[in-house]
């Protein structure tokens, strides 16, 4: 098939995808209602459920490790950080036990599902097997929440402080150019799967050989370059945010002027 | 408008003591008491006994004396590296010329490149750092004294290392960033290249000394208002800069290492014949290259960020911008260096993503030009020779970024690379940024440094004949890059306009050597006889201008008040104060411990190093090579041995407890079980060895070899480092010291120790473990 068609053809409406989103959408409507913030909500669910029904999941599925870089960027990153902005500004996450909410910990969750998910026993497993599948789907979502809440909690009380968030930040920046290098650079197959899919389901084969150019080697490159440079860059982004928020005149009219 | 000069014993009117601020600090309030008596400090500033002048300057401590040293020595450096240059364009002014045998020409660049940026820049750049930071936050020296004149000293030594090659068989001739296979033993038998590295690896540490010490200074020895974001932008600028000297310079340390030991223990790192690959080399090189040209221009920005706006009489324009983006560059400039490599064959997929991340770090330091550029707008420019410097130092910087990012594109480097016209660029960064700033900063410094004005006539020639004979120099060398001359090529073809564009360079190169004579005798007249200069002859605003010029042993004997970003406009102004800077949060007043500070960047810096060799290790292991491999390590014996590294993690943790309830001698017992265990590790690690070279299996047999020893060497070092901390700690503890109950020092060697643990872990998975997993 042609990419066009492709394109046209290869969304998987199906599934529980759409009606888990149906669900949350109506969950928020509900409990925050009359909210500014909506907007941020719609964006974070169209995030998740373009990532997980459009063409980009059927190329995850077995065909390109890049585009399952792709599929986890956003999950991971993206979707958790649009829906900490959807939540009322007044919203509490604190966590029980306490130590769950510690700032090493949020660190933990979000750069260590990154490394996690692509050992290689792991990385296979999450194509070949449903129930794995969705299990790397809702801990990227979950822990990557978790990562977030540490610079985007509603609360301000309950955010780092600009210096500490450039660090946390900074780190897993450092953290994920380092996985992102090693794939790029890597001489074997890491995700073993993607380099010879054992079930050409959709016929798309020849599509992303031949037509795109996609190698196995350069598909693996490009999903260690998408995890090293954009990956960064959202990493930067929020840094910056931060650093902003930093510099902003926010005065304390009881605090002490010195 | 300046403040009236204090009669000895009488406080300026607004102005605080500081052992008054002092005070206020241990008690944690920032309460004031003008005149309040301070007997416990008055013995610090009694005067000292006379010493002659060589040994105090061999002998200082000073930040400031340090500081002109540091300058003193990059001049020296300066001349030597600039006869270099001179040599090169005597070689170069006409077609077919033999001035210079080719090998010689090929020492001859290589010394040049490498004494500028390492003898010359960098030694300036901290030089000036070393004064002013200090001076800006109000503090009294550096956190560290005597590691700064280590710092320094490492400097002369790294140069007469490096020139000590001249009369061991010849100095380097393998360019200034060495490339793998000709900086390998085949292709330079010499010890050129040993004593290159060697040289390097000095001046290197000395670098992140001084970072890490920069780094302490700014988050410890503020002054107690001067809140982070109150700070001047040079101090900041050198703030970020010290992050980054603090990963960049491992990561050449590293390379540094592997290359020395390919050279003298016959390891293939670098070689192919062995299944080594020269684009490691490469790579790790340019992961310290790139940041490094971002370790020098970041302090010329902060040094046009303070010029600009004093002789513009107008606070800089976007202040938080220049200060963010600054964050923004030292993060982007740690992603980008690939841009160096786009004609190894790394792959179109690679090229363009840093096409992409090379062109968006344009974005960033445009935002600084604007902003430079808007605060000239509306000004009262004074065209005093600072000023000058610096508004030439942006139009050529303008022109460097402009080359630069049209480098950026793979397809035009693709063109031009190694050819003049990628010469003419870094020329603009180095020499049109970065030596007009240090330039204009000496102009605009000198006078606070030795309280003598420099002579403006002498400045305003030297200004010109080095504006002119740069450009001359330079925009011509565009043009012949463009026409295909390529770099490093000991002479050329008479081809069409090759020979006069040459030329003219040659002839500017000539006029830039005279500025700089000129430049040498007006910092000489003026010491002997310059117009004396007074607090504050710019008319100022930041903290340094607030002391007697030359500043005295302490630096300030009272501070004014500080509430915004230019406490001396706000002291000489109380009608129109700038706007409060305001405080929220509890960062702002927090002032971390100068000793947990310092270990946690050393260890920022060593997970740097580390992460270079595992990285190394694991790409030369990924497909286990022919020979001894890691199957024939022992597993179980070395992991027992390493549950006693991490027992010993948990017995020091004991010690600190210990020591905090006030139980010395149960304190002692653990300390001395850590050192036993970190002991029993060490000798684990040397009947790993044992057995292993038993079998026949040296660091040369195979790459699996060469980097378990190289990896697990230098683990082993740092290990051996941490002990003899650890019996210097011990020592003391029998001793009866560690009377109070929260000694930094042993909870920064504590913080080393974990790091330790923490990287064999890291080593032990990925070398012991991960092989047996497959």
């Amino acid at each position: 098939m042609t990419t066009a068609e492709f394109i046209r053809s290869g969304w998987s409406w199906g599934g529980a995808t759409l009606p888990i989103a149906a669900a949350a959408l109506l969950a928020y409507l509900v409990l925050y209602r009359g909210t500014r913030r909506w907007p941020w909500f719609a964006a974070a669910l169209g995030v998740v459920v373009l990532t997980l029904t459009s063409p980009l999941n059927a190329l995850a599925d077995g065909y390109l490790f890049s585009a399952h870089m792709v599929q986890h960027i956003l999950l991971l990153l993206v979707a958790p950080a649009l829906l900490l902005l959807a939540l009322p500004r007044t919203v509490s996450l604190a966590l029980r036990p306490r130590w769950l909410g510690r700032p090493w910990v949020g660190w933990i969750a979000g750069v260590g599902t990154m490394w996690l998910w692509h050992a290689p026993s792991l990385c296979n497993a999450a194509v070949t097997s449903r129930p794995i599948h969705a299990l790397q789907t809702c801990s990227l979502l979950l822990l990557g929440t978790m990562f977030w809440r540490q610079t985007l909690a509603p609360r301000e009380a309950e955010r780092l402080s600009p210096p500490v968030a450039v660090a946390y930040l900074g780190g897993a920046c450092l953290a994920c150019s380092v996985l992102g290098i090693v794939l790029t650079f890597s001489p074997v197959t890491v995700c073993s799967i993607y380099a010879a899919p054992v079930v050409d389901r959709l016929g798309l084969g020849s599509l992303v050989d031949s037509r795109w150019g996609l190698s196995p080697q350069r598909d693996q490159q490009i999903g260690g370059l998408l995890m090293w440079v954009p990956m960064c860059l959202i990493y930067l982004g929020a840094i910056l945010a931060q650093v902003a928020r930093w510099f902003a005149e926010a005065p304390r009219p009881s605090g002490v002027e010195i | 408008m300046s403040q009236s000069p204090a009669k000895p014993g009488e406080l300026a009117p607004h102005r605080i003591p500081v052992e008054a601020l002092a005070l206020g600090l241990a008690s944690g309030s920032a309460a004031t008491a003008p005149g309040h008596d301070a007997p416990l400090l008055a013995g610090l500033w009694s005067p000292v006994r006379r010493e002659h002048w060589t040994m105090k300057w061999l002998s200082t401590v000073d930040h400031k004396q340090i500081g002109m040293l540091y300058l003193v020595t990059a001049l020296g450096f300066f001349v030597i590296g600039g006869v270099e240059a001179l040599l090169i364009r005597l070689q170069l002014a006409g077609p077919n010329l033999h001035l210079l045998q080719p090998d010689t020409y090929n020492v001859v660049f290589t010394m040049h490149g490498t004494t500028m940026i390492f003898l010359v820049a960098m030694p300036a750049l901290f030089g000036l750092a070393n004064y002013v930071v200090p001076l800006q936050i109000g503090a009294r020296d550096m956190a560290f004294p005597r590691l700064n004149a280590f710092s320094f000293w490492l400097v002369p030594f790294g140069g007469l290392l490096l020139h000590f090659s001249f009369l061991t068989g010849g100095a380097p001739a393998v360019g200034w960033f060495a490339y793998a296979p000709l900086s390998e033993t085949p292709y330079t038998s010499s010890s050129s290249v040993d004593y290159w590295a060697l040289a390097l690896l000095v001046l290197g540490i000395g670098s992140v000394g001084t970072s890490i010490n920069l780094i302490a200074t700014v988050l410890t020895q503020r002054a107690p208002n001067l809140t982070l974001r109150r700070l001047p932008l040079f101090t900041w600028m050198m703030f970020v800069d010290s992050f980054l000297v603090i990963f960049a310079i491992p990561v050449l340390n590293a390379a540094l290492v592997m290359l020395l030991i390919d050279r003298q223990l016959n390891t293939h790192f670098f070689l192919p014949p062995g299944g080594g690959t020269p684009l490691l080399w490469q790579h790790i090189f340019w992961a310290f290259g790139h940041p490094e040209v971002y370790i020098v221009a970041l302090p010329a920005f902060g040094i046009l960020s303070e010029i600009i706006p004093v002789f513009a009489r107008k606070p800089i324009f976007g202040y938080e911008f220049v200060a963010g983006s600054t964050v923004a560059i030292a993060f982007l400039s740690l992603l980008v260096w690939a841009h160096h490599m786009f004609t190894v064959g790394l792959g179109h997929a690679v090229d363009l993503f840093f096409v992409a991340a090379s062109m968006l770090i344009a974005v960033p330091t445009g935002v600084k030009v604007l902003a430079w550029s808007a605060t000239l707008v509306g000004g009262r420019i004074r065209f005093d020779v600072p000023m000058l410097f610096c508004l030439a130092a942006l139009v050529q910087f303008l022109l460097a970024g402009l080359t630069g990012v049209s480098l950026a594109s793979a397809a035009l480097d693709w063109q031009t690379k190694n050819s003049y016209f990628l010469v003419a660029h870094f020329h603009f960064v180095f020499v049109g940024l970065i030596v007009f700033a240090i330039l204009g900063a000496v102009h605009y410094w000198f006078p606070k440094m030795s309280g003598r004005m420099l002579c403006e006539r002498l400045g305003k020639w030297t200004f010109w004949l080095m504006t002119l004979g740069f450009n001359l120099t330079f925009i011509i060398q565009h043009f012949l890059g463009l026409a295909g001359m390529p770099r490093r090529v000991f002479t050329y073809a008479d081809l069409p306009g090759w020979g006069w564009m040459n030329m003219v360079s040659t002839v500017g190169a000539f006029l830039m050597g005279v500025a700089s004579l000129l430049f040498v005798w007006n910092l000489g007249r003026s010491l002997l006889r310059g117009r004396v200069a007074g607090d504050n002859p710019w008319r100022a605003w930041t903290l340094e201008w607030a002391c007697p010029s030359p500043p005295p042993p302490e630096n300030f004997t009272s501070l004014p008040p500080i509430h915004s970003r230019r406490p001396l406009w706000d002291d000489a102004h109380p009608d129109q104060p700038d706007p409060v800077v305001g405080t929220h949060g509890a960062l702002d007043t927090y002032v971390p411990e100068r000793n947990q500070t310092a270990i946690i960047a050393f260890i920022f810096s060593e997970s740097a190093f580390f992460g270079v060799l595992i990285l190394t290790y694991l790409y030369y292991n990924a497909t286990p090579p022919a020979g001894p491999s890691a199957h024939d390590l022992n597993v179980l014996k070395t992991g027992l041995f390493s549950l006693g590294l991490i027992a010993s993690s948990f017995t020091l943790w004991l010690a600190e407890k210990n020591l905090t309830r006030g139980r010395l001698g149960s304190m002692r017992f653990w300390l001395a079980a850590t050192v036993a265990l970190g002991a029993v590790f060490l000798f684990g690690q040397a009947s790993e060895y044992a057995t292993l070279f038993q079998s026949g299996v040296g660091v040369s047999s195979n790459l699996f070899a060469t980097t378990f020893f190289t990896l697990t060497g230098f683990h082993g070092l740092h290990v051996a480092v941490g002990l003899i901390a650890l019996m210097v700690m011990l020592g003391l503890a029998l001793a009866g010291d560690f009377k109070s109950a929260h000694p930094p020092a042993l909870k920064a060697v504590g913080y080393y120790w974990h790091f330790v643990d923490v990287v064999w872990i890291v080593v032990f998975s990925a070398v012991y473990v991960l092989p047996r997993l497959r």
